[in-house]
């Protein structure tokens, strides 16, 4: 309709702006999520008469969050310059299967190859969108198929088993070690070095990015491929984990990632607003929740539909309004 | 009393903690043409997006024809008789020309739940035919006219029922001459039909010439309404601004020598369907203005020079030999760039101002590839007050500036990278006369300090009060030079421009 001109748009933001300045300033979209994390601890804590903070279960959320963490850590990236990327379950997959068949020769050599595994996925997604402009939550959906495909069919027999010895490396100690080593590395690169900033200009006005001198299609190709080469590491904690892999290896873990970062306070739309913590709060908030609800005993389907109600709820209170382009 | 047609009363408007339009009451004559000018932020345009229901009142009242004016949307005003055409781009992509125009008004096309399209497109076509736009058709599509044509299919739809008043914000700077011309012909058909124009615009000459009375806002205060024919620029100026201003802001030297050194040398450069075999050497600290039509490809051949273009043809070269063929080339071999396309192209709307300022010297800023985020502080900082952008502090968004405090944003990054040239193309493109004098100011410094500067502009009264040496262009060729003197007339740049 006619308020769709572009004076209404500008003086909207105009509006929003202040207002959201004021909010910046009392941080209030900054403690949201860590404000989200506590209220969810509690009302699980007592809910479950806290059982959920016994020892016992913080075992359990924890060895389901080193996967969804490590994973949604290259997501969070691809995020943060307003892509999305359904890919990462298919790559989970391939990439645990890959590994598990190699784990019968040497374990490094099979973690390379599913990093590598993962890493060419990540390139094709990369590739196409940037090559042929198609938006990336289009060529990452059709990869997620094509791969899901593929898992499928070297599964059709039997589950892939690695080979036994690889259940000896999943011990806590190792699986924290690796995670906090992924997540400190990509800590590190975000926040202090141009990487953070760079991405983040492509997530808030790519073609003004470009005139700053960015190389933003190199720029998306090798994020698109990081991701990639994330997840294909992430699947050697899962072969740890699992010892075999199915066909149903990896299923959801696009949209549980899409839902942690969101949680975690990770604007849709990626650009400024991103922060670090928005991937260890969120997953975190993601794993109590999943484990809060089934020590409820909740049926699945209850389970879900509750699961749904937040994730709609939270994207509602924290979208970022002003820098969603109109689409209707 | 019975020739007033619309009353403001006490408006106050705030956003935040801005107050935007403070207590303003005025009156609007039946066939009058009214200019509103001010300095950027002085709230001509809140006020008029109020009066067209796009934003609401806090307080105070509009009344129109003896009625108070109660609406919500931009589609009621237009049903009360009340219209706008805006400042930026608002027409709709991915629409036909006639579909932008009977945008809200469908219905009229409607019969029984479907659209005649055809007839639509008729009508269209006829009152395109009737306002002159030949050129423009009803069933293309708007995205394959420029940004002109797009403003004339808007001027089309915002006049074409007649409306009681038409507001008309900061259009002209859009708008070629011919475009012009066709803007102060509906103006002045409204005036003799005794409908009422609202003239918002940053051209002073312009609004004295068009308009029969002039209101002059400051800080979202109404200071004086005044006549137009007793008043000269200067006073204007000393209204808005509330002190005297220097009677001209343009540099004053004639005849100083420019240096013979190359800096840059373009050699038959073409982008294919824009501009074609262009040619030139710019020298050290000299200011080359690039001037023409809007539609004569001296725009694409700023982005060409920088690198920007797709599909480009032949030679950008450095004195030294080194080739331009993409922005990093640029950037790292120190040409900056401004567009016209200042919201796009230029600055990350939703993002800070320190980010912008620091995103393209990050490369500089860095120590061995790790940033410290106090020295981007610092060095955003450093380079924002250098040229006094008005702000809260460098993380306020840049979305919340002013279009003359988001250009100094685009100054200021580019000061911090210390360029040798730098492209601007219409670099006071919609800005207000205190920040268009700072910019001059500052491209006569630069010049100084040995910078090389190319001037990109529409307004012929810019290239002659700052270039060295003008290039006119016409239909993608470079048709003429002409060389910095006092005794140049506008016409002299007419003839070599149509």
């Amino acid at each position: 309709m006619l308020s769709q001109t572009s004076l209404e748009h500008n003086e909207q933001k105009n509006e929003k702006g202040s207002v959201r300045n004021l909010l910046d300033r009392i941080h209030i979209n900054a403690v949201l999520p860590m404000v989200g994390f506590i209220v969810i601890l509690l009302v699980f804590a007592f809910l479950t008469d806290m059982r959920i903070v016994q020892p016992k279960s913080i075992n359990l959320i924890l060895s389901q969050v080193y996967v969804l963490m490590i994973a949604a850590s290259g997501v969070f990236m691809v995020m943060t310059m307003g892509g999305l990327d359904f890919s990462q379950g298919s790559i989970l997959g391939l990439s645990s299967i890959v590994i598990s068949y190699l784990s019968f020769y040497n374990i490094i050599l099979a973690i390379i190859a599913g990093i590598a595994v993962g890493a060419i996925i990540g390139a094709i997604n990369g590739f196409f969108h940037v090559k042929f402009r198609i938006p990336s939550f289009i060529v990452t959906i059709c990869t997620m198929f094509l791969f899901r495909g593929l898992n499928a069919y070297l599964t059709t027999n039997s589950p892939v088993a690695a080979h036994v010895s690889v259940t000896s490396y999943n011990v806590t100690w190792l699986k924290m070690l690796l995670t906090i080593l992924v997540l400190l590395i990509i800590y590190l690169l975000f926040n202090y070095t141009r990487l953070g900033m760079v991405l983040k200009a492509i997530g808030a006005g790519e073609t003004a990015a470009k005139y700053s001198g960015v190389r933003t299609d190199l720029t998306k190709f090798l994020v698109f491929t990081a991701a990639g080469a994330i997840t294909g590491f992430a699947a050697f904690l899962n072969v740890i984990k699992v010892g075999s892999i199915t066909a149903t290896a990896g299923n959801q873990l696009e949209t549980q990632i899409l839902i942690s970062l969101v949680l975690g306070g990770m604007p849709i739309t990626g650009g400024s607003k991103v922060r670090f913590y928005n991937i260890i709060v969120g997953s975190l908030i993601f794993c109590i929740l999943n484990n809060g609800l089934v020590m409820l005993a909740l049926d699945t389907a209850m389970q879900q539909l509750i699961k749904g109600i937040i994730f709609v709820l939270v994207v509602a209170l924290t979208i970022d309004r002003e820098s969603i382009q109109v689409v209707k | 009393m019975d020739d007033i047609i619309l009353r403001a009363e006490n408006i106050c408007k705030s956003f935040g903690i801005t107050k935007a339009v403070k207590n303003v009451s005025m009156s609007f004559r039946r066939g009058e043409i009214r200019g509103l000018i001010g300095e950027n932020g002085s709230g001509k345009s809140t006020f008029c997006s109020m009066l067209c229901g796009i934003h609401t009142v806090d307080s105070g009242r509009f009344i129109l024809d003896g009625e108070e004016l109660k609406i919500n949307s931009l589609v009621e005003a237009n049903r009360k008789g009340i219209s706008i055409i805006v400042q930026e781009m608002g027409t709709l992509p991915g629409l036909t020309v006639a579909e932008n125009i009977f945008l809200g008004n469908e219905d009229r096309f409607i019969k029984c739940g479907i659209k005649n399209t055809a007839a639509m497109n008729q009508e269209a076509d006829r009152l395109l035919e009737k306002y002159g736009f030949r050129h423009i058709r009803g069933n293309s599509m708007i995205d394959n006219y420029t940004f002109e044509d797009r403003k004339l299919v808007e001027i089309v739809r915002a006049t074409y029922f007649d409306p009681k008043i038409l507001v008309i914000d900061e259009t002209t700077t859009a708008l070629s001459q011919n475009g012009r011309e066709e803007l102060y012909k509906i103006m002045k058909r409204f005036r003799e039909e005794g409908r009422t124009v609202i003239f918002i615009s940053h051209d002073l000459s312009e609004v004295i010439e068009y308009t029969d009375t002039i209101s002059v806002l400051r800080d979202g205060e109404l200071i004086d309404t005044v006549d137009s024919d007793k008043v000269n620029e200067d006073d204007l100026k000393r209204l808005m601004v509330g002190r005297e201003l220097k009677g001209r802001y343009y540099r004053t030297d004639y005849g100083e020598p420019v240096s013979d050194d190359v800096v840059l040398s373009v050699e038959g450069l073409t982008v294919p369907g824009e501009f074609e075999d262009v040619s030139f050497k710019l020298h050290k600290g000299e200011i080359l203005g690039i001037g023409g039509l809007s539609d004569c490809g001296m725009h694409e051949l700023g982005k060409a020079i920088f690198g920007a273009s797709e599909n480009r043809r032949d030679t950008v070269a450095l004195a030294d030999g080194t080739r331009i063929n993409s922005i990093c080339d640029a950037i790292k071999h120190n040409i900056a760039y401004t567009s016209k396309d200042r919201d796009n192209e230029s600055v990350i709307l939703n993002e800070t101002i320190r980010n912008n300022i620091c995103l393209p010297s990050l490369d500089k800023l860095a120590e061995r590839g790790i940033l410290r985020h106090k020295k981007l502080d610092r060095f955003a900082g450093k380079y924002a007050d250098m040229i006094h952008v008005k702000m809260t502090g460098i993380n306020q968004f840049v979305s919340s500036l002013s279009g003359g405090n988001k250009q100094k944003v685009v100054l200021a990054r580019w000061l911090g990278r210390d360029f040798d040239i730098i492209v601007l193309d219409s670099p006071t493109r919609g800005i207000d006369v205190k920040v268009k004098a700072d910019i001059y100011t500052l491209m006569y410094e630069l010049k100084k300090k040995g910078k090389s500067i190319i001037l990109i502009s529409e307004e012929i009264q810019e290239l002659m009060g700052m270039s060295d040496r003008i290039l006119i262009m016409k239909d993608g060729i470079i048709n003429g030079e002409i060389l910095r003197s006092p005794d140049l007339s506008e016409e002299d740049f007419i003839a070599k421009m149509v």
